[in-house]
């Protein structure tokens, strides 16, 4: 089975600004995958590609479809919220779901309403009078009742207090995810999604700097904490990235030496918010 | 075409105008029909009761449709642009709807439905008048807005004119559908600017007045080529005084004038340019999602 989204040298640009620089990547079937980088990385413009929304130079596939060219039979079995807010202010709340289900045939009514029963939204207000937070939920509602193979989703969660985020993720894996189902998702909280992904995609100007399984990052990368006078022993073994804290230095390796580490220092496997600030970074020097 | 219902019916939930502004002027004209004064209604003694009607009807029913024009004109001009404007078209394009399917259920709810609303309006609005005129006024009056062959062929004059519009400006339509999904702000700035540009341009280089002349053309002589303009004015007021005998056109169908405006090549002509300005605004909304 072809993977799910396959993207080779993916490219777009704004003029002479190159928002994407030959990127390639997949996404296979069952995989809840973050596509991580820093403000103007790219990842918009990734996703827009991904979704149809913007042409572009290169060859990308999703769901065996080309996206821009094929955007509203792709939409039978995609769906995403590419941006917070963007429900129209005059669509009521009711309207907005017969709207969907009127359009829409893999849309579930009743999963849309017991979504928004948890909610304190009601049916006849219009979105205009939501909070910014109100908004999302009746987005992620509306998105999450459609039985969709792949849900795209960038800063879903933006607006919302810490107990609507933790119970959006909850849902998300709980209620939502199923092997059948594919979810990228983008967001500048890396902490909160860590332990949901099983992949990571981490973009920099353009361009893929990891893509990886999160058991692969795992066996691939190490960080070591060493105390101030086991620096240089440390560094003979080649890391690529090296941060101060509280009087100790954790050094980070690629394809570490675990038993000579493990002689240095507490070695432990870098958190993704870590390993992203490692590898950005480094790549820097 | 399930689709296509529910997209029109969207319309009516954001521009709630498209049956608010014909709502209001027909509640207008109904109370000036209840505490107008009436007598003022009283034309020419020798002027015929048909022709009372006829005026009454014509009146009624131009006004609508000169309020419909420049409704329909805004509407066309906003539409794709207030999608962007309020960036809800990231959330309509994750339906599983084209973009060609968006853009022709706006065109169709400018050329179409916006019209019919506004003719049912009109009936509407002629019916509560004439009923209340009849009972008000005088008999001779009451009873000239009452003539049933003159109603069958005001709906007749509607449906045609309804049709034909919508061909004729075919290329007006596409043109603000272009503007509409391509400006980033001041749409209707930028669908003045690049016509006057244009005339300004062959006027200063060349002398000539050629684009000026086919703009004014296309926007004014729907009634030249649908309707026949040797009964010109009889169209405009339904009578004229020859002779000081007063005459008028035995009936409004009389007007009507398919054969010479279906075989136009004007109407093709425009039709075709029309199309290929549509062509261009599907591919602008494909293209332009961000203001």
């Amino acid at each position: 089975m072809p993977a799910l989204i396959e993207a080779r040298d993916l490219t777009k640009r704004y003029g002479a600004h190159v928002a994407l620089d030959r990127a390639s990547f997949t996404v296979e079937a069952g995989r809840i995958v973050g596509l991580i980088g820093p403000n103007g990385a790219g990842k918009t413009s990734a996703l827009r590609a991904i979704l149809g929304l913007t042409a572009y130079e290169g060859q990308l596939r999703v769901l065996g479809r080309e996206p821009f060219r094929k955007r509203s039979e792709l939409m039978h079995d995609a769906c995403f919220i590419a941006d917070v807010a963007v429900l129209p202010g005059w669509l009521r709340v009711d309207r907005a779901i017969d709207f969907v289900a009127g359009v829409h045939p893999r849309f579930r009514r009743d999963r849309a309403a017991a979504l928004l029963a948890k909610t304190q939204i009601t049916g006849k207000r219009r979105m205009r009078e939501l909070s910014k937070g109100m908004k999302t939920q009746v987005h992620l509602a509306l998105t999450m009742a459609i039985d969709a193979k792949l849900l795209v989703l960038d800063e879903p969660t933006l607006g919302l207090d810490i107990l609507a985020r933790s119970a959006f993720y909850d849902a998300l894996v709980n209620d939502y995810m199923d092997e059948t189902r594919t979810i990228l998702i983008t967001t500048h909280q890396v902490e909160e999604i860590e332990n949901l992904l099983t992949d990571v995609l981490f973009i920099d100007k353009g361009r893929i700097v990891l893509d990886s399984s999160l058991e692969d990052i795992a066996t691939r990368y190490a960080a070591v904490a060493v105390a101030a006078d086991r620096i240089d022993a440390a560094r003979a073994e080649g890391p690529f990235y090296e941060r101060r804290m509280l009087g100790k230095v954790v050094l980070y390796y690629e394809h570490p030496n675990l038993a000579k580490l493990a002689g240095l220092g507490e070695v432990h496997v870098p958190s993704i918010a870590d390993l992203f600030v490692a590898k950005l970074s480094g790549g820097a020097e | 075409m399930n689709t296509a219902i529910w997209l029109i019916r969207r319309e009516f939930w954001e521009n709630r105008a498209i049956w608010m502004i014909p709502a209001v002027i027909g509640a207008i004209m109904t109370l000036a029909a209840l505490f107008g004064r009436i007598d003022l209604m009283s034309m020419p003694s020798q002027m015929p009761s048909r022709a009372v009607g006829e005026a009454f009807l014509v009146a009624v029913g131009a006004t609508f449709f000169a309020i419909m024009s420049i409704y329909s004109t805004w509407y066309l001009l906003d539409c794709l642009y207030a999608d962007r404007k309020d960036r809800s078209v990231l959330f309509w394009k994750s339906m599983p709807i084209s973009d060609t399917t968006t853009v022709l259920a706006k065109l169709v709810t400018a050329l179409l439905v916006i019209p019919v609303v506004y003719f049912a309006a009109a009936d509407l609005a002629t019916l509560l008048m004439a009923f209340i005129i009849s009972v008000r006024a005088s008999s001779s009056i009451g009873g000239s807005v009452w003539h049933f062959d003159l109603w069958l062929q005001m709906q007749v004059l509607w449906i045609y004119l309804i049709m034909t519009a919508a061909i004729w400006y075919l290329p007006v339509a596409g043109y603000l559908l272009v503007v509409s999904a391509w400006a980033k702000r001041a749409v209707m700035l930028w669908s003045i600017l690049p016509p006057l540009a244009l005339i300004l341009a062959e006027r200063w280089f060349f002398a000539t007045h050629v684009i000026f002349n086919e703009l004014a053309n296309r926007l004014l002589s729907l009634p030249r080529v649908a309707f026949h303009t040797d009964l010109g004015d009889k169209f405009w007021g339904p009578s004229v005084v020859d002779n000081g005998v007063i005459r008028t056109p035995a009936s409004l169908w009389s007007l009507l004038d398919a054969y010479g405006f279906f075989s136009s090549p004007e109407t093709w002509a425009g039709a075709g340019v029309g199309i290929t300005l549509i062509v261009c605004a599907v591919q602008l909304r494909t293209r332009r999602t961000e203001i």
